[in-house]
């Protein structure tokens, strides 16, 4: 059942497509409702989980056979770290249309585009074959490009062409490692793109070490992982509203999503594994022996991600961008979260892939929508008493600010609180850099809600006085938004059971047999 | 008699200078007729091996090939001839209108 | 089965004798009968004889198709009938059908007749050669298409473009077509035979002796630069974007689908048939790297990958960028093909990739030279600034652009993403174990990541910029039947692949196979083709023959 919210989107996608774009009204409401479809049957699916029945649940099984010449199946189905996601997708998609209800250009092909992202992005989470997961994952791509480059803002076509070439390096490089793992894999079943198969292939550590760094650098690049992060803030700046929602709350959590179910789940020695450096030592000396190798690199990069992510959000301008780059701070916690392959860890990593996604549709809706299409202006130093003006934004803009904090009260506090814990028994002396990052983002964030909605300009009132008043639409999803964020935030076990779950048994299942495995051999 | 490898070191000259003539000469008929020298070439290391082979398929290729060779000729002095209706050139470096 | 009893001989040959007679009979009408009308009648009253005669046509080989389980041979393997040759018989009159759909009533000169002839006698050229088997044959038929091909280039007498594509063509055919020759005359001076399951015979176990390697070498490697130039491979593609740009843009169609899946069919059917034993290795360089023609096409693969894609970025002008772009897909086919013999034994999924992916890339170039043409003829020219706003202006036509622009990309769930999985796979395939030609498959993959580039800047240009002129852009129902139906293809060969790719593999693994000859004797000779250091300045191959 959960798979209509696939085919629900694409042929809403299609529907939509075909209708004469004079008809705006109808239009917009198709949409809606499409949207509204998906919603349904993720908040459906997330209330009947079973957390006492197994793992996967709403899918079909085991597949059925859509290439049988290379074991290729339509396998789908859902666990408590994909339905959140799921179900994040349908909030984004929902909110996202009511956010877009003001384009009037060409809107067919709008939502067109947009329904085919977001039935890409629906399919890749529910996908239980590696063949589909890319399948879906490489329909998501292309929309994004026209979606940006014909009605996005500033320098879109330069901002959309990078995006989508990151993106589709990102996959080409998951698609040697797909490749190489498929003929790789030595199994009684026969070769499969069947991930739970595959999970169970125990491929050669000396396969894993240089297999698993390039499918997680692959998906990891659409996760926004430092240094192949630049495409986000330039697409995120340039992409219109529900676009930058989209990307920042669901398609960057792609990424990371491919990273655990892929990379993680198919090589987990690879992240567990010593390697030695041939460095050489007067002393006789070997080598220099590192252990954990490629889960201390991820570590790494992902704590340089929240701390650079965080410092150039300090020093922005322009509004957008400091979102931008916060969004580049917090995939550095799920990141984080994934390469500590601790089940403390990796629970704090989905719930902030599901918090973050809230948020920072939030955020973006605030600024590319709210404040921008009203203001004409992004610039910070332009801005400023906008409280007054709106003080329905202003709320709605700090409350998401406050919880991309990590306030207490807001889902974004369990999750990177859980990472951080995930991240002490891991790897300890991450966390000095990490608790930097986290000071700065506070000072990042508390100078953007300064200069923005307060500042000096907090008694130059005219300027502001023509501005349009708020509609009904961005009042209903920005209060969803925000009691979504609260609700997780003050009662998480409504998510964190099924993460819970989940969680334990990937790392049960996946995760320690080949740590142990990995100790015996030494 | 005289062995094969006299024979294709004959065909290798004769397809050498019709290569060069091709990429050095400037002159569309001249190049044509180099592209007819390798053809040749071609033709005599056909008929000498079919001598040494013990077999006749080689002569029955190079019949063929004589046969191709004079359609050549009648389609590329069309093509020469409708250039020159044009631009009154057979110069190769002439025909610049396409960027390469 | 080898066939000598001439009645069944013509009965094999029942769809070339109607092709033929088709050919002949359209020039005579014209002359005889129309020559008086105007030109717009008689592109009329031709293009329907015409396409009533290639839909006959068509379904006798469906038929033909139907009807035949077994594999003829006919004189060494000069005419071979199979159902796998049938199939690509039938892709290529179909293509032609198409071909001549989308140029219909789009008069490039007054001789019509000669125009409709001259294509239906290249459609002839390449079914003899899917069905050559044979050294001779295959010139014969090369120079078939080639020759009427170089005319259809230069049909617009008037327009410069038009005759300098042709001369261009010409010149560069040409002389591929001396290479290919005289590469032919080595090889069978080595071997001594034409037939190709003659030379693979020669070439087997002790037989290996008597043959002088330097010759094979020298011939192989001439007739891989010959056949390199048809297939435009890079370095040998330059005429392609001249001759498609001056071409008018059916005839382009034709050179980029048509010729493209005929000499790809001999270009396998030489390698897989004739020539396994001399395959050598292009597994991992340095180490298992052995020469032979699997090294030298991973080299035409990589440099046709590298130079089609990064050539096809500056291109502003449509048709060049599909020239360029189909530089870029011989070099993807390339890499099926060094794979087909990698590891001594054929490849089980190799050759039936190949085919898969030519019938797909050709599918989809046919349609976007549909689109080119109807777009092309209304706004005046293929230049991108002539397509720019097309999605406003023609949403039909532009949405079918996108489809042919992203499946040759690769993006699923068009037919060109399986496609590309299809061949990188059976590349991999090839040695699964030490995965030993991932390099060029990964090689390929980045490449076809930066294709995305260039196709997306085209349909930028469509989609995302505002249309100059906003007047519609409309073309005739036909030529709008025929392209969404090839559009609503490609999408499904891209959902349901599993049909085709299932029909592929029985074929060629079926009971009489076309392939019969191409499986190697069970020790595989180690092959001592002319190892580089050896190699004379200037080609004088020294026969091995006793000095006397």
């Amino acid at each position: 059942m959960l798979t209509w919210t696939i085919w629900v989107s694409f042929i809403g996608a299609g529907v939509i497509m075909l209708m004469k774009p004079e008809k705006k009204d109808l239009i917009r409401w198709i949409a809606l409702v499409v949207a509204s479809v998906g919603l349904l049957i993720g908040l459906f699916c997330f209330f009947t989980y079973d957390l006492g029945g197994s793992n996967y649940q709403f899918g079909n099984g085991d597949g059925v056979a859509w290439i049988p010449q290379f074991g290729i199946h339509f396998k789908v189905g859902v666990d408590g770290i994909s339905l959140p996601l799921v179900l994040l997708t349908g909030i984004i998609a929902f909110t996202g249309v009511l956010y877009s209800w003001n384009i009037e250009e060409r809107l067919n092909e709008f939502f067109g585009f947009f329904f085919v992202l977001i039935g890409g992005v629906y399919g890749v989470f529910q996908a239980r074959d590696l063949f589909l997961l890319f399948v879906f994952y490489e329909i998501a791509i292309v929309p994004k490009y026209f979606i940006i480059a014909i009605w996005g803002s500033t320098r879109k076509e330069y901002g959309a062409m990078k995006l989508v070439l990151y993106s589709f390096a990102g996959s080409a490089l998951v698609f040697i490692g797909a490749l190489a793992l498929y003929y790789t894999a030595d199994l009684p079943g026969g070769k499969t793109f069947d991930l739970d198969a595959l999970a169970s292939a125990n491929f050669p550590v000396s396969f894993q070490l240089w297999a698993l760094p390039l499918v997680f650098v692959g998906f990891a690049v659409l996760a926004g992982m430092w240094p192949f992060h630049t495409w986000a803030p330039t697409g995120h700046v340039a992409a219109p509203t529900a676009a930058s929602m989209l990307l920042a709350g669901v398609v960057m959590k792609l990424g990371a999503y491919g990273c655990l179910r892929v990379a993680i789940m198919l090589f987990p020695s690879g992240m567990t594994a010593n390697v030695t450096l041939p460095l050489w030592f007067p002393a006789g000396m070997s080598g220099l022996v590192i252990h954990h190798f490629w889960s201390s690199v991820f570590a790494i990069i992902a704590t340089i991600n929240i701390v650079y992510g965080a410092m150039v959000a300090l020093v922005q301008r322009d509004f957008k961008f400091v979102i931008g780059y916060s969004s580049v701070s917090h995939m550095g916690f799920v990141l984080l979260g994934l390469a500590t392959l601790d089940l403390t860890g990796l629970k704090g990593s989905v719930m902030q892939m599901f918090s973050h996604g809230v948020v920072a549709g939030l955020l973006f809706a605030v600024v590319g929508r709210m404040v921008y299409e009203r203001t004409h202006t992004r610039e910070l130093s332009e801005l400023g008493g906008l409280i007054k003006a709106m003080p329905f934004v202003g709320g709605v803009f700090i409350i998401g600010a406050f919880a991309s904090m990590g306030l207490p009260g807001f889902s974004g506090f369990f999750a990177e609180l859980l990472v951080l814990i995930g991240t002490w028994r891991a790897f300890p002396w991450l966390l000095l850099p990490i608790g930097i990052g986290i000071i700065i983002t506070v000072a990042y964030t508390l100078r953007t809600i300064h200069k923005a909605f307060f500042g000096d300009r907090r008694n130059d009132m005219t300027k502001w006085d023509h501005l349009a008043p708020v509609t009904i639409q961005e009042k209903v999803a920005s209060l969803m938004l925000v009691a979504i964020l609260v609700i997780v935030g003050l009662y998480p076990p409504i998510l964190l059971n099924m993460v819970d779950k989940s969680s334990d048994q990937f790392i049960k299942h996946h995760v320690k047999p080949s740590i142990s495995g990995n100790l015996a051999r030494q | 008699m005289i062995p094969l490898e006299h024979w294709i070191i004959v065909s290798s000259c004769l397809f050498a200078i019709g290569v060069a003539g091709v990429i050095l000469r400037r002159n569309a008929l001249v190049v044509y007729m180099s592209l007819e020298m390798i053809l040749n070439a071609s033709n005599l290391a056909l008929v000498a091996a079919s001598r040494y082979n013990g077999n006749l398929d080689g002569q029955v290729f190079a019949f063929f090939t004589i046969a191709v060779a004079a359609a050549e000729v009648a389609v590329g002095l069309a093509i020469i001839v409708a250039l020159f209706r044009l631009k009154q050139t057979v110069q190769v470096s002439d025909v610049t209108t396409l960027k390469l | 089965m080898n066939s000598s009893n001439i009645l069944h001989v013509l009965n094999l040959l029942t769809p070339e004798i109607v092709l033929c007679g088709l050919a002949f009979g359209v020039l005579l009408l014209d002359i005889i009968f129309f020559r008086s009308d105007s030109v717009e009648h008689r592109h009329e009253q031709l293009g329907c004889s015409v396409i009533i005669g290639l839909v006959m046509v068509f379904f006798i080989y469906a038929l033909q198709y139907m009807d035949w389980q077994n594999t003829f041979v006919v004189g060494h393997g000069a005419f071979v009938a199979s159902r796998l040759n049938t199939l690509f018989k039938m892709a290529v009159v179909g293509l032609a059908l198409i071909t001549v759909v989308i140029g219909f009533k789009t008069p490039y000169s007054t001789h019509v007749g000669e125009y409709y002839g001259l294509m239906l006698f290249s459609v002839l050229g390449m079914v003899f050669l899917i069905s050559s088997e044979d050294l001779l044959m295959i010139f014969i038929a090369l120079e078939l298409i080639s020759l009427t091909l170089y005319v259809l280039t230069a049909f617009q007498k008037g327009a410069r473009r038009s005759v300098e594509g042709g001369l261009k063509y010409f010149i560069f055919g040409g002389f591929s077509a001396a290479f290919l020759l005289f590469g032919l005359s080595y090889i069978y001076g080595a071997t001594g035979h034409t037939s190709l399951r003659e030379i693979a015979g020669a070439l087997q176990g002790d037989q290996l002796a008597k043959v002088p390697m330097k010759m094979l070498g020298i011939g192989i490697l001439f007739t891989l630069v010959g056949l390199g130039f048809k297939i435009a491979a890079a370095p040998f593609h330059l005429w392609a974007p001249d001759a498609y740009e001056g071409a008018p843009t059916p005839v382009a169609a034709m050179i980029a689908t048509g010729s493209k899946i005929a000499s790809f069919v001999a270009l396998t059917k030489l390698l897989l048939i004739g020539l396994p034993a001399a395959a050598g290795s292009a597994l991992s360089w340095p180490t298992r790297w052995h020469s032979g023609w699997a090294g030298t096409v991973a080299i035409i693969a990589v440099l046709s990958m590298t130079i089609g894609n990064f050539a096809a970025i500056m291109q502003t002008n449509v048709k060049r960028l599909l020239a360029y772009s189909s530089v870029a897909h011989a070099g993807y086919i390339l890499v099926a093909i060094v794979a087909i013999q990698a590891s001594g034994v054929p490849a089980p999924s190799a050759a039936p990739a190949i085919y898969f992916y030519i019938i797909i890339y050709a599918l989809t170039n046919i349609g976007a030279f549909g689109v080119v043409n109807a777009i092309g003829s209304k706004a005046g020219g293929d230049d991108f600034e002539h397509f720019t706003g097309m999605a406003r202006r023609s949403p039909y036509l532009s949405l079918l652009m996108l489809i042919f622009m992203l499946s040759l990309a690769g993006i699923p769930p068009l037919a060109g993403f399986f496609g590309k999985f299809y061949l990188f796979a059976a590349a991999v395939q090839a040695d699964p174990k030490n995965l030993g030609l991932l390099w060029l498959v990964a090689y390929a993959i980045a490449m076809s990541a930066v294709s995305l580039y260039y196709y997306l800047k085209l349909t930028k240009q469509m989609y995302v910029l505002p249309a100059k002129d906003p007047r519609r852009v409309t073309s005739n129902p036909a030529m709008n039947t025929s392209l969404g139906l090839i559009g609503l293809m490609v999408l499904l060969m891209g959902v349901f692949p599993n049909k085709v790719v299932e029909r592929f593999e029985n074929l060629n693994a079926n009971p009489y196979p076309i392939w019969e000859a191409a499986v190697p004797p069970p020790p595989q000779p180690e092959i001592p083709v002319p190892a580089p250091a050896e190699k004379p300045a200037v080609p004088a191959p020294a026969a091995p023959a006793p000095k006397s």
